[in-house]
């Protein structure tokens, strides 16, 4: 047996426990998921099929055509129709965390409802409009250049859906009282929430600082970006490990076999 | 040896008052890595601006004749007023008089408020005319940047309320509370003054 009951009913995993008997394990497995999900996007939009860094909104025909109907788009579009599901397993990570603080459940609700969208429409959408090009050949020049936008601005505009669930992580970290997350952390999950908003004018430039691959809507958002989100994944993995194991939601559930 | 505020009024003129928060850096550290960085932020940002204004000077000095810069100047003075009074407020605060602070914050508070109003004085008539965000590139980064400062003006207030609610509610304020939101102030204020001077004064 590696774990004991305590007087309190109480279940704890002892020192030398095998990592499938970890009453963490859930958290651990999602928390996994997201480097996984991560590196394989980044594969699959950069050197793959060069989705990223986004092209220009003021592309040619030719060139939007030739794009949607490469075949590297097609593999590209496969894998993320299999994979971002990963998705909903990376947020439950926050949501775990955000449970232990002393804010509202208003917050991880709005949290994962904001995520959810997100997730849809700035994944999701985009791989449909890429994937309609990849996957059915023979559509016309100009529906092409229109799911060519429709990806696009999918994907880099739909800043309103992370900009609320930031937001809320942000602010939740900032009022906890437990101080789960660090309150730097809260400050810098603000900023990266705000650069959502400064993404809002994708939708009426074509070129310049605030189209989908200009400046300040798309590279400065991702030097703010980038750095958050593996930031705050290295938190939230110190939060879970430093999560005593009585306060864990399956803290109460115990092997049948204890009792024998 | 702890001396009292009367002794030390008394000992000299400049008074050296002992200060009732403990430690030397004034309100939260956590509220400096914000500002320092939402400074760098903005730095970046306004770096950003000169770099696009250098390419299109013409459309851009164009452009900035219709902006008002008498509206600009009287939130300007609207801005340093109100942290002129967060500034007396906090000493008040740190004085121990609960009651004087209240009021300076109160005031600072008032004047704050004035300012999303004036700036929907200067936007509405601005959009009526067709000078909206997408007219020009010069309008997007005007809106873009008075719009993400006017939000932190927003926050501000908010700020201000917490902190006058604290100053009314209990017995002994939190300092560093009233010192870190005071901070806050200053700094949104100091982003205005940037703001002003390029967007309104460089001409």
């Amino acid at each position: 047996m590696s774990g004991s009951i305590t007087a309190d009913g109480q279940y704890t995993t002892q020192q030398g426990t095998p990592w499938y008997k970890n009453k963490k394990l859930d958290q651990l497995i999602c928390f996994w998921s997201v480097p996984f999900f991560y590196s394989l996007f980044g594969l699959v939009f950069v050197p793959l099929s060069w989705m990223m860094p986004p092209r220009s909104p003021a592309s040619a025909m030719p060139q939007i055509v030739e794009f949607m109907q490469s075949p590297k788009l097609l593999i590209a579009c496969t894998i993320l129709t299999l994979a971002v599901g990963l998705s909903a397993v990376g947020n439950a990570v926050y949501m775990c965390q955000m449970k232990r603080m002393s804010v509202s459940p208003v917050f991880r609700f709005a949290f994962m409802a904001g995520a959810m969208t997100g997730a849809i429409v700035g994944c999701l959408f985009p791989m449909f409009c890429f994937g309609l090009g990849a996957f059915r050949s023979g559509y016309d020049p100009e529906i092409l250049a229109m799911l060519y936008d429709f990806g696009y601005l999918s994907f880099i505009g739909c800043m309103g859906c992370f900009f609320l669930n930031w937001s809320c992580l942000g602010l939740s970290i900032l009022l906890d009282t437990n101080n789960t997350l660090p309150k730097w952390l809260g400050y810098y999950t603000l900023w990266q929430s705000v650069s959502e908003l400064v993404i809002a004018p994708v939708w009426i430039a074509k070129s310049g600082p605030f189209a989908w691959d200009g400046l300040m809507s798309f590279w400065l958002a991702m030097v703010i970006y980038v750095p958050w989100q593996m930031i705050v994944y290295i938190c939230v993995y110190r939060a879970i490990k430093s999560q005593p194991e009585s306060e864990l939601d399956n803290a109460h559930l115990m092997p049948a076999a204890n009792y024998a | 040896m702890s001396i009292s505020a009367d002794t030390a009024l008394a000992a000299s003129d400049i008074g050296e008052r002992k200060p009732l928060t403990s430690g030397h850096l004034p309100g939260e550290s956590s509220m400096w890595f914000f500002i320092i960085g939402d400074l760098l932020i903005f730095g970046v940002y306004f770096i950003s601006y000169m770099i696009y204004r250098g390419q299109n000077q013409e459309l851009f000095l164009q452009s900035q004749q219709h902006l008002n810069q008498g509206v600009g100047a009287i939130n300007t003075i609207v801005l340093l007023t109100s942290s002129l009074f967060v500034a007396l407020g906090t000493q008040a605060a740190r004085d121990g008089k609960k009651s004087d602070a209240y009021r300076l914050w109160a005031l600072a508070l008032a004047l704050g408020a004035a300012f999303p109003l004036l700036k929907m004085i200067e936007w509405i008539p601005k959009i009526g005319a067709g000078l909206t965000a997408g007219k020009n590139l010069f309008f997007t980064y005007y809106y873009m940047m008075t719009g993400l400062h006017l939000c932190h003006v927003l926050l501000g207030l908010v700020i201000m309320g917490f902190v006058m609610r604290n100053l009314r509610a209990s017995t002994q304020p939190n300092i560093k509370f009233v010192e870190t939101g005071a901070m806050y102030w200053h700094m949104v204020d100091l982003l205005w003054l940037v703001l002003f001077a390029l967007f309104y004064l460089m001409r």
